[in-house]
């Protein structure tokens, strides 16, 4: 028995297959196959009984765009852009605001990097849907935020800007994916020589000087990897806008979601979705110019 | 918002460092001097990191402090102090079932992802074959790929392609597919820097690969996997999205306490999520304890 175990271990191919097949089988068929057959639905008819119809047509996506007024006054087109907007000011806040953190924690070590990151990881372990859900209690017309303030005498009624809304949304995404953006600029500044910024400064360097010619170019990777890991999720986003946006922002992955449970829209759903893989691939694709995959993403 | 806390740590070493800088660059003498402004710039440095702290923990700590207040609503006006709130939650006999079944569901789902995982892992790191980078990249999609999207997909995959309904068995297949990039990562890169010579010199000693594979690999490769597992677990344990699509009729932690949002019963919220913060706290203490979290993390991140 013992002996046999031992000779199927020692044969290349067997080892090969039993390391490489079991993976690739989950991956083909949970993964690979669901994506194709959506890719594939999402050029197919769907009928009234939410049957899809093995026929060929661009109806689904023509439909993304149908409506009263031109396409972009439809529905999918203004909340596509509204996605890109949220997405696009989440991931500058994030790496703006990351920076000067990821820059302490890379200098510092010791107990005061333990503490600091214990403090930025807990938040970071914790269910995104609790997360989101604090949020939800802090913003809003009678929220922590406003009732606060009006106690205080700051304020006589609710402030505007504490209610739902698309600056909620930021805060609460920018809260939610802060973390990926620290560790990935950590990540590329725990590396960094800062001896070179010493010797720069030494040379006659400005401190922007320091910043622009050697910070900058050696985080560059950190920046982007950290980048697309908010952006992307942002993009696709459902909790925090439904919860932060309460109906009155409608961000793309609420229009599928609403879609798909309501009407159970197949075809609508499908030619959605498309539009956020293609701008994921694009942004992958524009990434991968300056960053390797290694850089990206640990392996 | 920063607090005094914050700003204090910078004394020692930031001034002995300051003190080798204005050696070399003392000429300036502005309204400012030089020591001065890498002081400020320093200090400056701590109150935004104490301000981001602050901002990433003062909502969590609103939530907690309401969940065990007597006007679980809101902060103000403030009543008093209760437990109630936690007995509440506990009693709930439909919140527990759900959250039996989250976790069952995540155990279940990051024992198939680790084993596939950690086999993916050994063929990457050892075996060369073709399309090797292309299963890579493959390996690490369920991880990018939008929760929105993979849900939808899977739900229309089983739906209508595979006639399975949705329920339990399709979110464990779900999230088994999610947790397996967190397990390739981590355990894979561990694999990278691991010295082959030691198994050679373990079979020149007359281990058989078996007895090689239990006494030395495994013991240097399990707190990766360990890692990765954990991960995965809680990756799934705390998926909304794609669980929302595929489960079905059938509730878990997160989809009962997403209706618990929407119908407003706050208390039961508050605490119910208190109570997990105080478990992730005490779990990660530990393990930044016990091993290099932050090294693992640091490589893999997600989305939700």
């Amino acid at each position: 028995m013992r002996e046999r175990l031992v000779s199927q271990f020692t044969s290349h191919r067997n080892q090969l297959g039993l390391t490489v097949g079991p993976g690739l089988l989950w991956l083909v068929m949970l993964l690979l196959a669901p994506l194709t057959f959506m890719v594939t639905v999402s050029f197919m008819n769907v009928n009234d009984a939410y049957q899809i119809v093995w026929q060929p047509s661009l109806d689904n996506y023509s439909q993304l765009f149908a409506g009263e007024g031109s396409f972009w006054q439809t529905p999918f087109f203004q909340s596509l852009l509204l996605s890109y907007f949220i997405a696009g000011v989440t991931t500058v806040l994030c790496l703006v605001l990351a920076f000067p953190l990821a820059y302490l924690l890379a200098r510092k070590g010791g107990r005061t990097f333990k503490v600091i990151i214990f403090l930025v990881l807990l938040p970071f372990f914790t269910m995104y849907l609790v997360r989101a859900y604090s949020w939800y209690l802090m913003f809003g017309p009678s929220g922590v935020i406003n009732k606060l303030l009006m106690q205080i005498g700051l304020i006589n009624s609710p402030l505007g800007l504490f209610n739902y809304g698309i600056p909620a949304i930021v805060v609460g995404l920018t809260h939610a994916y802060f973390p990926y953006m620290l560790l990935s600029l950590y990540a590329s500044l725990d590396g960094l020589d800062f001896s070179l910024i010493e010797a720069s400064r030494d040379l006659g360097a400005s401190r922007f000087d320091a910043l622009k010619d050697i910070i900058l170019p050696l985080v560059l990777p950190g920046m982007i990897s950290g980048s697309l890991f908010v952006f992307v999720p942002s993009l696709g986003a459902f909790i925090t806008p439904r919860f932060l946006g309460q109906g009155k922002v409608l961000m793309i992955g609420q229009l599928i979601e609403s879609r798909i449970n309501s009407l159970y829209a197949v075809g609508y759903g499908s030619a959605a979705s498309m539009f956020i893989v293609l701008s994921i691939v694009l942004a992958f694709a524009l990434a991968f110019r300056y960053v390797s995959v290694d850089e990206l993403g640990g392996v | 918002m920063a607090t005094e806390t914050d700003t204090d740590p910078s004394t020692d070493t930031d001034r002995g460092r300051n003190t080798d800088h204005s050696t070399s660059t003392n000429v300036n003498t502005g309204f400012l001097d030089h020591e001065m402004k890498e002081r400020l710039l320093s200090r400056g440095l701590y109150v935004v990191a104490g301000a981001l702290l602050v901002f990433l923990w003062i909502p969590l700590l609103v939530m907690m402090f309401l969940s065990f207040a007597q006007n679980a609503s809101t902060l103000l006006p403030f009543q008093g102090f209760t437990f109630a709130h936690y007995a509440a939650t506990f009693a709930d006999g439909t919140l527990m079932t759900a959250l039996w079944h989250s976790v069952q569901i995540a155990t279940l789902s990051a024992l198939v992802a680790t084993v596939l995982g950690v086999l993916a892992s050994f063929a990457l790191a050892r075996y060369d074959f073709p399309l090797k980078e292309f299963y890579r990249t493959f390996g690490i999609l369920p991880m990018v790929i939008p929760g929105v999207v993979l849900g939808i997909a899977l739900l229309i995959y089983f739906r209508t392609l595979l006639g399975i309904t949705p329920g339990f068995l399709t979110v464990v297949l779900t999230h088994s597919v999610y947790g397996f990039p967190f397990v390739l990562l981590m355990v894979s890169s561990r694999l990278y820097t691991f010295d082959e010579s030691l198994e050679e010199a373990a079979r020149d000693l007359g281990a058989d690969p078996i007895e090689t594979f239990r006494d030395v690999t495994l013991p240097i490769v399990a707190p990766a996997i360990g890692a990765g597992f954990l991960f995965a677990w809680i990756r799934s344990f705390e998926d909304f999205i794609r669980v929302y699509f595929v489960k079905g009729t059938m509730d878990v932690l997160t989809t009962s306490m997403f209706s618990m949002i929407k119908y407003g019963t706050a208390p039961k919220m508050n605490a119910i999520s208190s109570f997990i913060v105080f478990v992730i706290a005490a779990v990660l203490a530990v393990a930044m304890n016990v091993g290099n979290v932050t090294g693992y993390v640091a490589g893999t991140q997600g989305d939700e």
